[in-house]
This record gives C-alpha cells, structure tokens and sequence, in this order.
C-alpha cells in the first residue's frame, strides 16, 4: 500500500485558481438586501438618545428591540450583546444595521442618524480582572525560599491580526420559520447554536452552511456568531435575504484579534546554578467582552514551561478587561506570547548566569515519561534530541552562533523549541464537543464524509479524502466531501485548537474501518463514531492538574537574520524548521502549513505591528499594518519527522498551529544575537532596535 | 457631475478649462482616498478627467540640457527605460508593488504631494521642473516650489502637468534608501536620496533629500553650498557638525508608522553614511 503522506493534488486548488470558487461575496440571491452595521463612535457611554432620519420605504433599522431571544452572542459567558442597548464598551461596537436594496440610500441613512452619548471615562488598563487561574506544580515556594539567586524578566508582546485574505462575511434567507445562513465560517455548530439561543428557535429552524472560505487563522471560530446572530434577528423580521459583509478596514478595526500580553517570569536557581523553580504571571488584555479569552489564558498558562521540564512552578494569570474591541481566537491561541516568554527567559537565565545557553536548554528539555506543567505526563516518545540536532545541523547553528556572538558583525541565529498540545484544553472534547462523525455509502458505492470540519486553506477536503480512500482502498474521487451543512452533518466539534486532523480524522478513521468490515457492494450503508477520551487521560479543570492535552506535536525553528546598524531593519537571512506532527496525511499539504505557519510567526515577532490608541485600533488597513511580504521571506527548509501517534489516523497529530507557535521567539533570540542586547518585546520593530542600541 | 474622458491632450486642457475636475491618472492614490462602501462607485467630491490613456503624455525624449519624461508614463515604463536616470531607477525599482507601478505614473506621484512619495526626493536631488500647462500657458516649476505642503501644490485649476523635465548633470555618485515597514509594497518612514560629484578628492557637488520626515521633502541649499568645494576629508572630520546642521532642519512626526525619534536618527545615519561613502 502506498504510503499516505505522498502528496496528491488538493482537490479545491483548482476551483480557486480558477476564480470558480464562489465566496461568500459572490453568492447573489433574488430581492436580496444589503446589511450594514452602526457602531459606536466612543469607546465607553452611555447612549442617551438615537435619532433617526425618515427611513423610506423598504429601508430598515435592526437594532436590541428585535431580538427574540436573549441579547447575548452565545460563546462561554453572557456577556457581549449582539447589539448595544443603553451603553457601548468599545470603539465600533454594533448598534443596529441598517437594511436596504440600495447601498447609496443605506449609506445615506447611516449619515444622517444621530447617536448622543454620555461619555464614561474608559478603562485601557489592566485592572479589572475578568477571569483569575492559578495552579502549581512542585513546591516552588521552597524553591525561591532556598534560592541562591533569583532572577527576574519582564516580557510583553502585541496584538496580531489575523488578516485573512477573504473578510468577513455572512449571507442568509428565510423558509417559512427556518433562517439559513452562509458564512465565511469555521465553526458551524458554534454559529447554529448562537443563531438557536438569540431567536429562541428550535433545533430545526436553524441552518448553517459554509461557504468557500478565504483564510481564518481563528478569527473565524467565534466572531461570525456575532455576525449570524444580527442576521438572524433581522431575517426574522425582514423576511428576505440579506447579506453582510465587512469591509476590510471594519474588518481590522471591529474583529477579534491575538491578545497583547504582559508576562512576569522568575526563576529560582539553586547553589548548583541549577533552575530549582519557576514563576510565570500573566495578564492578557481581552477587551470589551470575555468571549474565549479565558481559554486562551489556559493554554498560555500551561505552556509557561515550554518544552522544558521544571519541577517546581507556580503559574497565574488574569484575562483583564478594558475598553478595545474584544480579542479572540489566533492560531496558537495564547501559546505564543507565553513560548516568547519562555524561550527568551531561559535564554537570560543562561546569560545571567553566564552558562550556555544551548547546555541550560538542553538540560532541562523535556523528556517522554516527565511531568508536564500541570502534573500530567507526556506518554509518547519525545525526540526532541533529534530534531534539534537535524535542525543544528541544517542551519550551521553552532558554528554561526559562535561567530555571530563573537565578532559583533550584526548578524545573528536564533532557535526556539516547541511543543503545541494537541485538540482542546482539558477536558473540552470529552464534556463539551463530544464529537460526532457519520460516513455514508450510496448504492453507487461512492462513500460521502459527513462531518463539520470546515476547509479554510488548510487542505482538510484533501486529507479527509486521502484517509477514507487509503483505508477503503478506493480512488479518491469515490469519496465525497462537501462543504459542511448543519442539516446534512452531525457536530464534529469545531475547526480549530489543532483537533481536525487528529481528532476529528481519527474518528473519521475508526468510522471508515467500521464501513470497510460492513462493505457490501451496492449496499447503502451509514456508519458513525463519536469522540471517547482515553481512559487514562484525566483533568481536574478547577486545579489545572493532570493532562491538558492527549497528545503534544513538536518543534524547532531556527531563523538567521542581519541588522542594519544604520536602519536597524532586519532582514531574514535563513529559516529552518523539524516538525514531528506524528505523521504528516499529505506532505505537501503540511509543507504549505510550515511555510505560512512561520512566515506568520517570525512576522508576529519582528514586522506586525498593531496598536490601540484611545481604544482606537491605529493600524485598520493593509497599507499599515505590516504582514511579510515574499520580498521580505528568506529560504525556508523544512524537515518532517515520522513519530506516529498511536489515537491519530495513521499516526497523525496537531499541525496547524505547531508551525507558527515557534516563529516569533527564533527571530527575536536572532536578532538579540546580532545586536547583543536583551529582547523582551515583541514585535522586535527597527524602532525597538534602536532604542535597545542606543540605551538598553 | 461630470467625470469625463478626453480623447486628445488639446481636449483635455479645454475640459480643465471649463469644469472644475480631478485628474485622474493611474488612481493608485485616488481611489483609494476616494474610496467607498464594495461595489459602488468611487466617493469622488467634485468631477473627475481621466487622463491615463493620453498617448500623447506618455514619453520620454532626452534633449540637449534636459531629459523630458511625459507625466503619463509609468512608473514601470520609466523604471525599465535606458534614458531614466539611475537614482530614480534605484527609487522606482522599490516603489510599491509591480501591479500598482504598472498603473501609478510620474505626474500622479508630483500631483499627490504625499510627504513620503518615494519619487520626490530624487525629483528634489536631480532639480527636476515640472511642466504646467494649459488652455492659456505653459510654465516650468521647480520642484521644491510645486509642492507646498502635504497634498498642496501651486497648481492652478485649468492647469494639468504636461512633463517632468530633468536638466542634465555630472552627478557621478548617487544614492537612494527607502525605508519602508518592509521590503517592498510599504510607504516609506523615511527616504533619503543622494548624488553628488567629486573629482581630485574635492566635492564639487553634492545634494541630499529626505523624505517623509516633514511636511514636504527636506532639501537645504545652502548646506549643500557649504560642502562644495571641501575636501573628503574636512568633509568626513566635521561629519559631525553637518549632522547636527542638517539635524535642525529633520523634524519628523509621530504616527502609525513609525516614530519621530527613529526617523530622526536614521535619516541622519543615512546622510551621514552617504557622506561617508564618496
């Protein structure tokens, strides 16, 4: 049988090279209207009178008063509103959409509303905490009590936009009692039971369909439930079809974006220049509304060691809420502003203790059968050691350290070590998605994949077809994948948290070999499974202890940079990356994600700038707010290693994020080397560069 | 409203003559200012003439004491033509994207009178002209006196810039540095361009220009005249001194590009290694 990871051609490549491909944009239906939304021109009031201009005929004002149900967006908490009623907690917050044929006469009428606001003083500082998590491991207490040395850093890192190529953007029409809608969408279910909650509906007047999706990076997980939520309402009321889509500079103002975070680390170290214990606290700016923030805050919490294994920690964090637009889901998903931390923290260990910093590293590299974090235990095989030194080697690593620390040349090499666990936090697949997935055989044969991952760039049409085909030993086209339908799928879960391959494909897996020992030729046959955690995986969600995750991928990222002394910019010289995500379903497929995984990261660490001001996000259009360019990329190479995972379709775990999660602390440990000065903030700007040249 | 198309460029300075029109070029900087709501037309505040098919202002001829470049010509086109000075080639060469220097052109890149229009700088160290014409007259400008101010210019209503004119020069020296948020398709945080002569180790000439550090493009004359005629080495002993006197005349600001302090600092690192360099 042929090998799985051999690469085929993605089966949606063609539809969007094409131009065929029809995005949400390009859906048109009869009588359909325009949407757009009012937003709040303060970033804290209260709105003390609105007045409206004379709306013709066929025009409408959506707005609080039209919700059925309760006016929240169901995500976790019920906190954000799908429309502000007597106050507004944000720049841009939604207030109503006005709804209309014409775009001239919407536009028009959107001039001429008058919204008076009181206006409270905003809060931009983190002191009102939302969410608070605390959790130990060890007795780091004793560890600082009998500390010879304890060293201390600060590290702060900024917002990230997601910049999907396709902005926002959401259609829907009405049957009857039943709402459709089609969005640019990564989680469907997530949007459908948003939908169900804000109209009060029953689980058959909602429908969800997914459109081609443009890029989503996570800034399609929670969002477009806002977004579907508002279209709802005003189908309901409207009875015709509308659509809604953002333009890009609402888009970067309004959407959720990667949480800026501020994180205090400190290290014990004992009188054998050993690190016998570690502190990590961190805030995370989280907005207007919680939304998943405190998610988020879990993952970076439990990431405080890195790929390190210390005995003795005491982790903290608060999610704090202030008066910006609401932060949210990034690939990475609070993992990579704790990974800089991390990485950049041992590095200043080291220095501090005048140790090298590759020995410090390796010493405490964590190892199969230790104690994560939160007291669990990383089960399978670790081959860290391999990949550092497959990396070591592809890059020259040790000699180019060496020179570049030495000859102060302003040439520098950095490398980060990573892992990205796997699927959801704690006990999130088995208590709150409980997975599940259907395949169903025609009479023709042709075996139809019925689950809710969604394909937003990612290749998941492909590797979903490659599984069942592999297993079933048919050819690919026999398989059939369409977009996700909530009317036709059952709930998958989400596409997101590195789960769809693993997970999901896991089960996809297992149900293919269920339908491959009931095969009868010409038989219509429906098989299904649904998600069941290992025994041995056990998570005290309260405490933070045992197995945040079932499975851990793995990673080293090595990048190499020159800086100019006199620009201070710094141009990428080399990147070279060893990934073990268990086994790669098509390595072309995997390859794309290594190459836009680190572009994205090594861009978060030392180009995307993006900043509020007031509250007022400064950097709202692609002129400003900077991503790489192919002018600014540097030869990639990329290594793949076989460790499979025993649960995953042929061995396969998380992928998606693993690939960014290591960008941004490899460039700023490569840039520190160039300029021999302390990076502690990310993104490293050339205006930080100069700042730390000159003074730091 | 009238948005109107000339067929010739004797119909297009009647048109300015009688209506009060934008001009339209290439539209790179237009549309997008001008830019409204997805698929609806463009939030133009008066009329608008586009000119972007003129045949007629899309040349480039070299003449006895200057180098004529029509104002319709690309960015692109004047990048890749044998005539084109290489400081501005080295300028064009790292301009936008190519899909936007395929549309943007010459007269655009004078008429938007950004503090950061890459081209401007090296227009202000090659002492270009710019040729104003209409219904009435024809005038050549200065450079430095064309443009006031960010997006101001001493352009009257009925006029249109007919070309850019480049008077001939021994600059053997020439030097252009964009630095941009990244390598390419970024508008510039500071840009600095430089030429100047130098012969038996004596400067004969030498100019300097910076842009996007204050509301237009900085050029002083008369420090330049103090550094003619000096030689490389009293010039690189009081490099000091010359930074600091071109330093008073840097006064950048802050926005969401970058900061004063690092523009300030790296237009002087940028003068002083060009200094250095000849």
């Amino acid at each position: 049988m042929k090998d799985i990871s051999k690469s085929v051609r993605k089966v949606d490549s063609l539809i969007k090279m094409s131009g065929e491909a029809k995005y949400v944009s390009d859906i048109k239906i009869d009588g359909m209207l325009y949407a757009k939304t009012v937003r709040s021109s303060k970033s804290k009031a209260i709105i003390k009178k609105i007045t409206l201009p004379v709306i013709p005929e066929g025009y409408h004002i959506i707005d609080h008063t039209d919700i059925p149900g309760k006016n929240f967006v169901k995500i976790i908490f019920e906190d954000m509103p799908v429309f502000a009623e007597k106050t507004v907690s944000y720049y841009g917050e939604p207030i109503m959409l006005v709804i209309g044929e014409d775009k001239n006469i919407i536009t028009d009428i959107i001039s001429n509303i008058e919204i008076e606001y009181e206006e409270v003083t905003p809060l931009f500082e983190n002191t009102n905490s939302a969410i608070n998590y605390h959790f130990t491991k060890g007795d780091s207490n004793k560890a600082f009590k009998n500390a010879k040395k304890i060293i201390k850093d600060d590290y702060d890192t900024g917002y990230q936009e997601q910049l999907y190529i396709e902005p926002q953007g959401m259609i829907g029409y009405i049957e009857g009692e039943k709402v459709t809608l089609i969005g640019s969408i990564q989680c469907p279910y997530y949007v459908k039971n948003a939908v169900i909650s804000i109209l009060e509906a029953e689980e058959d007047q909602v429908r969800v369909k997914q459109a081609v999706v443009g890029g989503a990076f996570g800034g399609k997980e929670e969002f477009p439930s806002l977004m579907a939520c508002q279209l709802a309402v005003a189908l309901r009321k409207i009875k015709k079809p509308i659509k809604l889509i953002y333009e890009r500079e609402e888009d970067m103002e309004v959407t959720t974006k990667r949480h800026p975070a501020w994180i205090h680390m400190e290290a014990a170290i004992n009188d054998k220049n050993e690190i016998d214990g570690l502190t990590a606290k961190v805030a995370i700016d989280g907005g207007a509304y919680i939304g998943l923030s405190g998610v988020v805050l879990s993952r970076a919490l439990i990431a405080s060691t890195g790929a390190y294994t210390i005995d003795n920690i005491e982790v903290g964090g608060d999610v704090f809420l202030t008066n910006t637009v609401p932060n949210g889901a990034f690939r990475g998903f609070g993992a990579p502003q704790m990974l800089f931390a991390v990485e950049m923290f041992i590095q200043h260990i080291a220095l501090e203790l005048e140790l090298d910093p590759l020995e410090l590293r390796l010493k405490y590299l964590a190892k199969q059968g230790d104690a994560t974090s939160t007291r669990g235990k990383f089960r399978d095989p670790i081959i860290m050691n391999d990949m550092i030194n497959k990396g070591m080697e592809m890059s020259d690593y040790k000699n180019k350290v060496k020179k570049y620390t030495e000859q102060g040349i302003y040439k520098g090499i950095g490398m980060s070590w990573f892992l990205h666990g796997c699927g959801f936090t704690g006990s999130g697949e088995a208590n709150h998605i409980k997975a599940l997935v259907k395949l169903q055989k025609d009479i023709d044969d042709k075996v139809t994949i019925l689950i809710a991952a969604v394909d937003m760039g990612q290749g998941v049409q492909t590797t979903m077809k490659k599984i069942v085909a592999q297993i079933l030993d048919i050819p690919l086209d026999q398989v059939i994948y369409n977009k996700p339908d909530t009317d036709l799928v059952p709930d998958s879960g989400p596409t997101v948290a590195s789960r769809t391959i693993m997970v999901v494909g896991g089960l996809v897996a297992r149900a293919t070999k269920q339908l491959k020992e009931k095969w009868v030729d010409g038989e219509a046959i429906i098989v299904s499974e649904r998600y069941k955690q290992p025994e041995y995986i056990k998570w005290d969600e309260d405490n933070f202890i045992g197995d945040a995750y079932p499975a851990y991928s793995w990673g080293v990222n090595i990048v190499e940079v020159e800086v100019s002394p006199i620009t201070y910019q710094v141009s990428l010289v080399g990147i070279w990356s060893v990934y073990d995500v268990g086994k790669a379903i098509d390595e072309r497929i995997i390859m794309g994600q290594a190459d836009g995984g680190i572009l994205q990261g090594v861009g978060y660490g030392y180009l995307e700038v993006m900043k509020n001001v007031n509250g007022k996000i400064q950097h709202k259009n692609v002129t400003d707010y900077i991503i790489p360019t192919t002018g600014d990329t540097a030869p990639m190479e990329t290594f793949l290693m076989d460790n499979p995972y025993p649960l995953g379709p042929y061995g396969a775990k998380g992928a998606g994020e693993l690939t960014l999660v290591g960008g941004a602390p490899a460039v700023a440990l490569a840039i520190e080397n160039a300029i021999n000065k302390k990076v502690k903030s990310i993104p490293v700007t050339p205006e930080y560069i100069m700042e730390l040249m000159k003074n730091g | 409203m009238k948005n109107l198309i000339p067929k010739t460029y004797a119909e297009a300075l009647e048109m300015l003559n009688n209506d009060n029109l934008r001009i339209l070029a290439g539209g790179t900087d237009l549309m997008i200012q001008n830019r409204s709501w997805s698929n609806m037309l463009p939030d133009f505040k008066t009329g608008t003439i586009l000119i972007f098919n003129l045949e007629e202002l899309k040349y480039m001829v070299q003449e006895e004491h200057f180098l004529h470049i029509g104002s319709g010509m690309t960015l692109e086109d004047i990048k890749d033509n044998e005539l084109t000075p290489k400081l501005l080639v080295d300028a064009l060469k790292i301009m936008a994207s190519p899909a936007i220097r395929n549309m943007a052109t010459i007269g655009g890149n004078i008429g938007n009178a950004s503090p950061a229009g890459d081209s401007l700088p090296v227009l202000y160290v090659l002492n270009a002209l710019v040729v104003l014409e209409s219904v009435e007259a024809m005038r050549d400008v200065p450079i430095h006196d064309f443009i006031i101010g960010p997006g101001k210019k001493t352009i009257k209503q009925n006029e249109i810039i007919k070309e850019i004119k480049i008077p001939t020069n021994n600059l053997t020296i020439v030097k252009f540095d964009k630095i941009g948020g990244r390598k390419a398709d970024a508008i510039s945080k500071i840009s600095f361009a430089g030429a100047a002569h130098v012969k038996n180790n004596i400067i004969q000439d030498f100019r300097v220009a910076f842009g996007a550090v204050g509301p237009t493009v900085v050029r002083k004359y008369d420090l330049e005249s103090h550094l003619v005629g000096l030689t490389l080495d009293d010039v690189s002993l009081n490099i000091k001194e010359i930074l600091s006197e071109y330093g008073k005349y840097i006064r950048p600001i802050d926005d969401q590009r970058s900061n004063k302090e690092y523009r300030k600092e790296v237009a002087l690192n940028l003068l002083e290694s060009f200094i250095l360099s000849l």
